[in-house]
């Protein structure tokens, strides 16, 4: 503590490493990029809110949730534009990773780093541009008009909106350069990673959204009958798509890997200093039926019904129905299951009211785990080879004003699997024009993957490249009663965060809030 | 000199008489150890009382035994009360008047009258019946332009603000104990306190530097006087309890809640297809939470010392039994302040060592009393741990019993703090020239255990672990301190100078550990931490700071009449970039002491005193290491199977070129006292500007940030504001009465804001250049929908329907910007509502006679709009909140314009930013309200007692105010949403006995 000198003042922070010091090697990009990867265990992303957000406002799924604003979000009723819980959360989180991937791309050039291979400074931008552009995906799926990022941050930046054509045009060109740049395969302690074929699954469904048929069928082409085909196909048992025991099969092209590893036996996420911060998933928590869990997402009936619509080869229901929904009359539908244990109780034991007993509820990823816990480490099977395959289809349809012989092949494959008759024959949809005319084979598509991927986040994107025109809307109103209060022009995304809006003068609300 | 010299003629008068006694032989003087003359000295009661005086040597003798109590007195002195033994040396201190009061200004002291900044003082009578809380909160109601909030909760603090927001990074003043740097509340003991002085403005804190931007707070414990042994007692016992809600019973709640579904399922919200199939309880969750407390307070303090030498030591214990289920606090405190002279030299030291103990309280129990139904069973054997909560069929909510949430995750916080510091001192020229070294370190360790057992208090909690947790923050602090004083006076001319160097380094580190599944032997989880069997995690970090100063000041008054004053300091701080490090900041002052004047001959005006002071703090109040980006190694991710990698990113953003913050407060005052000053007071005007203000402003979620908005040097803030303080007392015969008041008023500015915004919005408020920081911004109500009718009269000025979808009973809402639609562009600036009080006031009345002692402490706020949070979070059942016992909502029958219809699972009424929810939160508190008696003197002498007092007080009894939430003062939501009540801890009630003794 020296009179005359200045050294009393010098106090080095050891608490962290000083970004000067960063962003010098490989190893330091490799861990700009796990901090990305990072991003998948958070609130408002793959750990709890984008499920009930995406799956709520879509028609296949309806929230009850106690609470009451939690429910609202879903039903095209915005009170408050900021609410912290979903929204807020959903796009600050999506932007803390897009400016994680930032910091990594504005790094990647730089021919000071010395890298052990160029492969690996390759591996490293590919996975980076490939997890930038899955975030930029999702929230242009539910704003259309966010801001684009493309480098890190400074406190006192003021983007103004980016339009969707803009957006998914970048993200069009980082996913081909990421596909480029990925493996056909990884080993298996790095199963997790995007590879070539989850980059052109993630392109296909960015060229779907933006209409862009002919480059997505291209993609679909490569994952379904170019180099893709030795390397995906659907698995025998539909239910191993979701079932903790059988991730990483080989109907996945990119699922996001959950853990207990970091088990600290209560409800913590989002704490971005805790490297304890769980690493798992609260989707099981958020869909379970009512009396357990938060119970903040449910089954719409329509889906068990048309489930039961059409029966398999043999005449029995269609068997995804059982891994989809619990519902009052499951065991009479499925005897040959047996009574199943809905978290160690029948049905019956819930004791439901009868308007409640007419409730349905959402089994898929269900791990009964009993008690049920906060988080599971059930894989999230983000983008799969069935959702490639009706893709296909839809986009085939659109190139061709009306289904191929290819079109209608694949969407053999998705029902033959789970013994369901060729669309050629199928005694419930029999209507000849399914197999020629484009309207129709569109309107069938509709329910095929609705049924396939329910409650997947996938139903919100289809509806909105479908369109939510006046015969749609209709269509959709007749399912969901939540559509009542969808206007047009409006309702197709969401208002950005009110404060978003009002702290930032370059930055536009969306059309008509 | 003037007494003296009289006291020595009366002396040689009486000499005679003196040397014809004989028995005890004793000498007097004064507190500089010069002998005393003519002091008279009496032994005995009523006629047996009889006297002697000291002569020219301060000599006396008297006939009286050994033991006897002895009484001094002489004009212009204290009369001192001492026992007789042989060879006495009595010291006897001067009867200061209030202009030559000496008032600690920082490295020193001045007289009053000498006095150019704005200083106020709350001296150790007026804390007497307010020893059982903090050291805030004591001065609550006593000074002008103080801002005290305290917050209720047992253990808890009190926050402090003078003279309004100056800054945006801690409004808290620096606070100095016995010349050295203090922290908030230190755990000091009310008791130990001798004066309190508070600077308020740049003149008087600018010696201070950096950390005086806020003001100053400079506490001065009691130290032992010279007259042998005084043992004092100071017991206290209070009966404590928080305000209630009026909140709806069970069956009143049932009927508001099946209106409400009722509503829901005719307007045919999704999923609501029938009534609740309620819990049949009927808990009073308050009743079951809140409890009558215990409160006791004991002191006591062993002083005295001779001509070389003095000591206080003091002991205190303190128990709060808590007014909320679960909460407790206990502390017990020891002090040892000691001094001593050898010619030259002098030294002292104050030890205190404050160890304390406070049940935590889980959650905030006051938006819980709203949230939970009072259906909701207390107990419920079917849910883990056997508490009552929500069922998605009984009672839709997530609310979390209070009891439960406590039962299963307690924690209690135990802190020890350890100060020391200890000075030395030369004096080369005696009076004149002395030089000072003061070195203070203090080490505090604060743990807190937490045991989280097995157990559930909310609806769709899931099956969370058992868990122990051990926290710690340790911190200390050395503070060196050389300073050099010159006084003198030549002729006319008074000269004062200060210099000085102060190095200041601070370390604090944090710890965290947890470890599941403790092991349970029956009821009892076994908190070692060895004995437990699951997953363990800990967590670590710290900071380091210091602070580097040279600083000086020169006094210069002439003829009493003109006073000068310049201050300059250079402060150099680790939390700015090395380029940024060092600011040099001053002020000047000037007084003119007009009553001095030839001219001025008004004999009932005693003082009549202008003074102007002008300067220039810096304030470097921020994160340790807010200059410096840092990588976060926290983030991780998996792949395969459990495979764990490491990542590592910039998570909060940084503003690498920060400086120091600058505030330049311009300052005017009359200080003015009359007759024979009996009145006293001071009026003060100040200005001030704080420019390149370190502010978190918060930034877009856009960027990415996490971990809070980063400081950045954002823009300017103007506060100016007016303060009166004046005071009246006098005696007649035996009664004795005083009467105080000070008002305030503070007003402030945003002159320019960060990254060149105009504008901040927080989502009930807005901050706008031009105007005061965060003013209510919200819809605006206009009554409710009577009919079908005005529902469709509710158009724009295209004729267009705004709230097409609106249903009788609905809220009408003003379309602001007349587009026909009620969206985000129809919040407002609620006029003539803001959150800024616009007077704060106090007054103070004491009166005595004879034995009896009354005194009355009161407050204020004036003008102020707060938001009614607890209002707010009811949200008339569109949830199933609880409501109060005045909820009349519209219904078909009773056509409300107030309150809207209930509608669960609709939050179209119920929106948190309605100007609904605003109240006027003006107020006046009679704080304190004491009754006290004292044992007169003719019986304490009998049984040789210096004093024995009794006192009963009455706190927060009465509050005038029309706000309807618990408790209009309360802790607000920070800066941008001043006046924002979110369920806050109310203010204890309670009723006060106290005892006090001195022999």
């Amino acid at each position: 503590m020296g009179l005359c000198s200045c050294d009393g003042l010098d106090i080095p922070n050891e608490n962290g490493l000083s970004t000067g010091l960063f962003w010098k090697t490989q190893d330091d990009l490799n861990a700009g990029m796990n901090a990305v990867y990072g991003m998948f265990y958070r609130q408002g992303t793959w750990t709890r809110n984008i499920h009930v957000q995406l799956n709520g406002m879509a028609d296949d799924g309806v929230s009850y949730a106690g609470w009451t604003e939690v429910a609202e979000w879903t039903k095209f009723k915005y009170t408050d534009y900021s609410f912290w819980e979903v929204p807020k959360k959903i796009w600050a989180e999506h932007y803390t990773a897009i400016n994680r991937a930032n910091q990594v791309l504005d790094h990647i050039d730089d021919p000071e780093i010395k890298f052990d291979s160029e492969e690996n400074r390759q591996l490293i931008k590919g996975q980076t541009l490939w997890l930038r552009s899955f975030y930029y995906f999702y929230l242009t799926i539910l704003w259309d008009t966010e801001p684009l990022l493309l480098t890190t941050s400074s406190a006192g930046d003021k983007p103004s909106n980016s339009s969707e054509d803009q957006i998914f045009t970048k993200l069009e060109e980082n996913l081909t350069e990421a596909a480029e740049l990925l493996p056909l395969k990884w080993g298996p302690d790095d199963l997790g990673r995007p590879t070539k074929g989850s980059a052109y699954a993630l392109l296909a469904k960015v060229y779907a959204q933006h209409h862009k048929w002919k480059e997505a069928a291209e993609c679909l082409e490569w994952i379904i009958d170019g180099e893709g085909r030795n390397l995906y196909s659907l698995v025998a048992n539909w239910h191993d798509n979701f079932d903790p025991r059988t991730e990483d099969n080989s109907e996945s092209l990119y699922e996001i890997h959950f853990s207990l590893c970091n088990y600290v036996g209560f409800d913590q996420t989002d704490n971005y200093l805790d490297p304890n911060a769980q690493l798992a998933t609260q989707l099981e928590c958020l869909q379970s039926p009512k009396g357990e869990g938060w119970n903040n997402i449910e089954c719409n009936r329509w889906v068990m019904e048309y489930f039961k619509r059409e029966k398999t080869v043999d005449g029995k229901n269609d068997p995804r129905l059982y891994y989809t929904c619990w519902y009052a009359e499951s065991d009479a539908d499925f005897p040959e299951y047996g009574v199943q244990l809905i978290y160690n109780k029948t049905w019956d034991q819930y004791k439901y009211s009868a308007a409640d007993n007419k409730r349905v509820f959402i089994k898929k990823y269900s791990t009964d785990v009993v008690p049920l816990y906060y988080f599971t480490d059930n894989n999230y099977r983000s983008l799969r080879l069935a959702d490639m395959l009706l893709l296909y289809a839809d986009a085939l349809n659109e190139l061709n004003n009306g289904p191929t012989a290819k079109a209608i092949e694949c969407v053999d494959r998705v029902r033959t699997r789970v013994n369901l008759p060729k669309l050629a024959e199928s005694r419930y949809y029999t209507d000849p024009r399914i197999l020629t005319d484009h309207d129709a084979f569109l309107e069938h598509l509709k329910i095929e993957r609705g049924l396939e991927l329910a409650f997947e986040c996938i139903r919100w994107m289809d509806l909105k490249r479908w369109g939510f025109t006046d015969k749609n809307l209709a269509d959709l109103r007749e399912r969901d009663a939540d559509y009542n209060a969808f206007e047009q022009n409006k309702h197709e995304r969401l208002p950005i965060p009110q404060i978003e809006v009002d702290n930032n003068p370059n930055l536009e609300q969306n059309l008509n809030y | 000199m003037m007494k003296r010299l009289l006291s020595a003629v009366a002396a040689l008068l009486v000499t005679v008489t003196v040397f014809a006694q004989s028995g005890i032989k004793g000498n007097v003087v004064a507190s500089d150890g010069e002998p005393l003359p003519g002091v008279v000295v009496t032994t005995g009661d009523g006629s047996a009382k009889t006297g002697v005086s000291t002569d020219i040597d301060g000599k006396f003798s008297i006939n009286a035994p050994a033991g006897d109590l002895l009484e001094f007195s002489c004009i212009g002195y204290k009369p001192v009360r001492v026992e007789a033994f042989e060879g006495m040396t009595v010291v006897i201190e001067e009867d200061v008047k209030l202009l030559d009061e000496a008032v600690v200004i920082g490295y020193g002291t001045v007289k009053k009258k000498d006095l150019l900044g704005s200083v106020s003082t709350v001296r150790q009578q007026s804390l007497q019946d307010r020893k059982s809380g903090g050291v805030i909160s004591s001065m609550q109601g006593l000074v002008s332009g103080v801002n005290i909030t305290s917050s209720g909760q047992p253990g808890s603090y009190a926050s402090i603000q003078i003279r309004g927001i100056g800054s945006f990074t801690g409004n808290s003043p620096l606070f100095i104990v016995d010349g050295s740097y203090g922290g908030n509340e230190l755990g000091l003991n009310v008791e130990d306190i001798e004066s309190i002085q508070i600077l308020k403005d740049a003149s008087s804190a600018s010696i201070y530097g950096s950390r005086a931007a806020s003001g100053v707070v400079i506490i001065t414990t009691k130290k032992g006087n010279s007259n042998g042994l005084k043992v004092k007692f100071d017991g206290n016992t209070q009966l404590y309890w928080l305000p209630r809600y009026d909140l709806m019973d069970a069956e009143t709640y049932k009927k508001y809640d099946d209106l409400a579904y009722t509503n829901a399922i005719l307007q045919g919200v999704s999923g609501v297809k029938h009534l609740q199939n309620h819990y049949e309880g009927d808990t009073d969750w308050q009743d079951a939470m809140l409890r009558t407390a215990l409160l006791q307070n004991y002191n006591v303090s062993f002083s005295g010392g001779g001509k070389e030498s003095n000591y206080y030591a003091s002991i205190n214990y303190k128990d709060d039994s808590g007014a909320l289920q679960y909460t407790g606090f206990n502390q017990i405190g020891f002090r040892i302040n000691t001094s001593g002279r050898k010619g030259i030299f002098e030294f002292g030291e104050n030890f205190f060592f404050t160890s304390s103990k406070t049940d935590n309280l889980n959650g905030n129990p006051w938006s819980e009393f709203i949230a939970m139904p009072p259906t909701v069973p207390l107990y419920d054997e079917t849910h883990p741990g056997g508490y009552g909560y929500g069922n998605a069929d009984r009672a839709n909510t997530y609310a979390l019993n209070p009891l439960a949430e406590n039962e299963f995750a307690h924690g209690v916080n135990t802190q020890k703090y350890l100060y020391g510091d200890v000075y030395g001192k030369i004096d080369f020229i005696k009076n004149i020239l002395n030089a000072k070294v003061n070195v203070s370190y203090k080490n505090y360790f604060g743990q807190t255990d937490l045991v989280r057992k097995k157990g559930n208090w909310a609806m769709g909690q899931g099956d969370d672990a058992a868990h122990i947790q051990y926290s710690t923050a340790y911190h200390n602090k050395l503070l060196v301190e050389p300073t050099l004083n010159y006084n003198q006076v030549v002729g006319r001319h008074s000269i004062g100078a200060v210099a000085g160097y102060s190095y200041d380094f601070f370390h604090e580190d944090y710890r965290s550990e947890t470890k599941l599944d403790p092991l349970v032997v029956g009821d009892k989880y076994i908190t070692s931490f060895n004995s437990a069997t699951g997953n363990q995690t800990c967590t670590g970090s710290y900071i380091e700071y210091a602070l580097m100063s040279y600083f000086g000041r020169i006094n210069y008054s002439f003829d009493d009449r003109y006073l000068l004053q310049f201050t300059g300091r250079r402060d150099g701080t680790s939390r700015l970039p090395e380029a940024q490090r060092w600011g040099t900041f001053g002020s000047a002052s000037l007084g003119w002491r007009i009553s001095r004047e030839a001219f001025f001959n008004v004999p009932w005006i005693d003082e009549l005193k202008l003074r102007a002071n002008f300067g220039t703090l810096g304030n470097s109040n921020i994160g340790a290491w807010d200059y410096m980006a840092t990588i976060n190694t926290a983030p991780r991710a998996v792949f395969g199977k459990d495979g764990k990698v490491i990542g590592k990113t910039q998570s909060n953003l940084t503003n690498l070129d920060l400086e120091w913050e600058k505030k330049t407060t311009a300052n005017i005052g009359v200080d003015f006292a009359a007759l024979d000053t009996r009145f006293n007071a001071s009026l003060e005007y100040y200005y001030s500007r704080s420019t390149d203000l370190l502010l978190a402003v918060p930034i877009l979620l856009t960027t990415g940030n996490e971990g809070g908005a980063p400081t950045v040097n954002a823009g300017s803030l103007q506060n100016t504001g007016f303060e009166l303080e004046a005071g009246w007392h006098d005696t007649k015969g035996d009664f004795s009465y005083s009467v105080n008041a000070n008002l305030s008023t503070t007003y402030n500015k945003i002159l320019s804001f960060g990254y060149g915004s105009t504008v901040q919005y927080t989502s009930v408020s807005k901050s706008e250049i031009g105007k005061p920081l965060g003013i209510w911004y919200l819809y605006k109500t206009d009554g409710i929908f009577q009919d079908a009718g005005e529902v469709q009269a509710h158009v724009n000025s295209e004729g267009k329907v705004i709230q097409p979808d609106a249903m009788p009973g609905d809220i009408r809402y003003v379309d602001t910007n007349d587009d026909g639609q009620i969206s985000s562009e129809d919040r407002q600036v609620i006029e003539g509502k803001s959150p800024w009080a616009k007077l704060y006031a106090g007054l103070n009345l004491t009166c005595a006679w004879k034995g009896i002692d009354l005194s009355v402490t009161s407050y204020g706020r004036f003008g102020q709009w707060v938001y009614n949070g607890a209002r707010a979070a009811a949200a008339d059942f569109s949830t199933n909140q609880n409501n109060f016992n005045d909820y009349v909502p519209w219904t078909q029958e009773v056509h409300s314009d107030i309150i809207p219809r209930p509608v669960y699972g609709d939050t179209r009424n119920s929106r948190a930013d309605q100007d609904r929810w605003l109240e006027n939160g003006s107020f006046f508190r009679f704080s304190d309200i004491t009754l006290g008696y004292s044992i007169p003197d003719q019986l304490l002498r009998k049984i040789k007692f210096d004093q024995i007092r009794f006192a009963l007080t009455a706190k927060n009894l009465i509050t005038l105010t029309k706000y309807s939430g618990l408790d209009p003062e309360f802790s607000d939501g920070g800066i941008y949403t001043i006046g924002y009540d979110g369920c806050s801890f109310p203010n204890p009630k309670a009723v006060q006995l106290a005892v006090s003794f001195t022999f």
